[in-house]
């Protein structure tokens, strides 16, 4: 009887606080969240769209009149779609980066990859805008390979010894994102006559999500998903390469195919979220440090809650990037960089405190 | 008799420099071997080499009769090498870090069954970190980190188990109590190798002695036999003066 009430009681125990049930019960209210948010964020803007005629108009088109409709899925549903693609795919992005370089403070923004992406989009825009391969343009296919090729620069400058000391990831991280910011700006020298391209840049640099065509929207969808469904078994690789390389090994795990699996996952996501949202930094940082205050450090476990809890988060900013000054619009970029500093520092000193790096 | 694990003339070179060369070495089923010899003698490295984590440039290793070549989930099944050192960047628990132990019988698809659940049971258990599941890691003292990654090993069910310096940095009380494990391991069937320092330790605990040595080639024998003075100081250039006291200690704490 006894053995079986501190079966009980430490059973209640773990169900009372323990971190899984967070996770689960969370999750719910955050998937709720995010198909509640796309209405409200569909009614807000410079002509104001009431949530109920947006609800009835769900049901039936009539509700809604013609200039109502070209605002709402001509304008505002594409972006608030591209939006949560942008928030999931570089949160998801920064959840795996974390987990590869075994550190907190990796995100696609702070170690240059997100950086390489828009290089590599400038390139595919000024130099070759005709190009397309397998119905990608140079943009996205360059985005990709951009995104690649400065993670695996990146990495291979900072790591020594299977670790990435912290110090050795933020300063090169930042000498190749500043290398590739300029090196951007510099296309943009060489290339003055073409104003839409400069446009498009400028508005990279400062992470300001656009207004995309459906099939843009589809296309970055399916290219988001298939990222995700990637990160399934290796959120689970992640869970042992926490232990160390040298630890995951003697597990049987692939290092080597599992590191190179995760840098091309990691790119992929952000490659496909800079081709919509341009650069938009701290995204990938804050929200997988978010959701492990939460649901602790089980990658498996994160992973449904940083998709979710990023496409909420970007929505939200963008919703407030274009709101808080009509007719203006601050780019999201900036926005977030307000919001996520402050919280970089703030991480940055906590896991100094607590001796985590 | 088939032996657990075989080294033949195994040779491990870093450019010009010679880590290991010509070490032979049988280990049998059920056997607790001890692998001692001064710093920087290759004790870790053939280890690493035996564990199949490094390919020697000479020779080779089998174990249960299978060359081994590198370490994949099949052999990870059998073998648990246990490293010096483990750090866990996030607040990972001591239970989420054992359940790891059982990635090589699960994979990446498979589903946690009621046998990978008895064995994280059994390893939090046997190491005695039940009370420690909820704690997380990097809080843990360093005895109580050392019992958790021999945790992971247990978790594992590995036939052979394979340990780098398992006492290392700790007190002589939480020296014991590793000692203690290992025999409590070897009691259950398990094979063991490890490379120790605390050679006070592995008259108790060790049943064979490999002694490396950085003038001389590899001997093997009975911990008595190889824990006498004038071998131990050639091995460790040690003054004579110390070995006595070190030995006279050692064999103060015979037996289990």
């Amino acid at each position: 009887m006894e053995v079986e009430l501190a079966t009980l009681s430490h059973a209640k125990e773990r169900g009372a606080s323990s971190p899984e049930r967070r996770a689960r019960h969370i999750l719910w209210p955050l998937l709720l969240a995010l198909c509640l948010m796309v209405p409200l964020s569909a009614s807000l803007g410079a002509v104001h769209i009431p949530i109920r005629t947006i609800l009835l108009a769900s049901i039936e088109r009539a509700h809604f009149s013609q200039e109502q409709q070209t605002i709402l899925f001509a304008i505002r549903l594409p972006r608030i779609f591209a939006a949560a693609l942008v928030g999931s795919g570089l949160s998801v992005a920064g959840l795996l980066f974390q987990g590869l370089f075994r550190n907190p403070l990796a995100d696609p923004y702070v170690i240059g990859s997100s950086g390489g992406a828009v290089l590599g989009a400038s390139i595919g825009v000024f130099l070759l805008p005709s190009f397309t391969f397998a119905g990608f343009s140079a943009t996205a296919l360059f985005a990709f390979v951009g995104a690649l090729g400065s993670l695996a620069l990146v990495y291979f400058v900072a790591r020594s010894h299977g670790r990435t000391p912290v110090v050795s990831l933020l300063l090169a991280g930042f000498s190749v994102s500043t290398i590739l910011s300029y090196s951007s700006y510099f296309l943009e020298i060489l290339d003055r006559d073409l104003g839409t391209g400069m446009r498009m840049l400028a508005s990279w640099l400062h992470g300001a999500i656009s207004t995309p065509t459906w099939s843009q929207i589809l296309a970055i969808a399916c290219i988001t998903a298939l990222g995700m469904i990637a990160s399934i078994p290796l959120c689970r690789l992640l869970d042992t390469l926490a232990l160390g390389e040298e630890y995951a090994q003697h597990l049987g795990v692939n290092v080597e195919l599992a590191r190179g699996c995760l840098i091309v996952t990691g790119s992929l996501l952000t490659a496909a979220a800079v081709a919509l949202g341009g650069m938009i930094g701290f995204v990938g940082l804050i929200i997988p440090h978010l959701a492990r205050m939460i649901a602790g450090p089980d990658h498996v476990r994160l992973l449904p809650l940083v998709a979710c809890m990023g496409a909420i988060f970007v929505m939200l900013t963008d919703t407030l990037a274009r709101t808080l000054l009509t007719p203006a619009e601050i780019p999201v970029g900036v926005l977030m960089a307000f919001i996520g500093g402050p919280f970089f520092l703030f991480v940055l000193r906590r896991a100094g405190d607590s001796n985590t790096l | 008799m088939t032996m657990m694990l075989s080294a033949r003339n195994l040779g491990l070179r870093y450019g010009d420099r010679e880590i290991l060369s010509g070490v032979d070495l049988d280990v049998s089923a059920g056997e607790a071997l001890a692998i001692i010899g001064p710093n920087g003698v290759g004790k870790t490295t053939l280890l690493r080499v035996l564990s199949g984590a490094l390919r020697p440039t000479q020779g080779e290793v089998t174990f249960c009769g299978e060359v081994i070549r590198r370490v994949d989930r099949r052999l990870a099944r059998s073998i648990a090498f246990v490293p010096q050192m483990m750090h866990i960047p996030f607040e990972f628990t001591v239970e989420q870090i054992v359940r790891q132990g059982r990635r090589p019988h699960n994979g990446l698809r498979g589903r946690w069954t009621e046998h990978d659940a008895n064995a994280v049971e059994n390893a939090l258990e046997w190491s005695d970190t039940s009370s420690l599941r909820r704690r997380v890691f990097h809080t843990l003292s360093g005895g109580e980190q050392q019992r958790v990654k021999l945790a992971i090993a247990i978790a594992q069910q590995p036939k052979l188990l394979l340990l780098d310096e398992p006492t290392q940095q700790l007190d002589i009380g939480r020296q014991y109590e590793i000692a203690d494990l290992i025999r409590l391991l070897h009691l259950q069937g398990m094979t063991i190798v490890a490379a120790i320092h605390e050679l006070a330790l592995v008259e108790s605990t060790f049943r064979s002695v490999l002694l490396l040595s950085p003038q001389e080639a590899p001997r093997r024998g009975t911990p008595s036999d190889m824990l006498r003075p004038e071998l131990l100081e050639s091995a460790f250039n040690c003054p004579p003066r110390y070995q006595p006291k070190l030995v006279s200690s050692a064999k103060r704490r015979v037996g289990p």
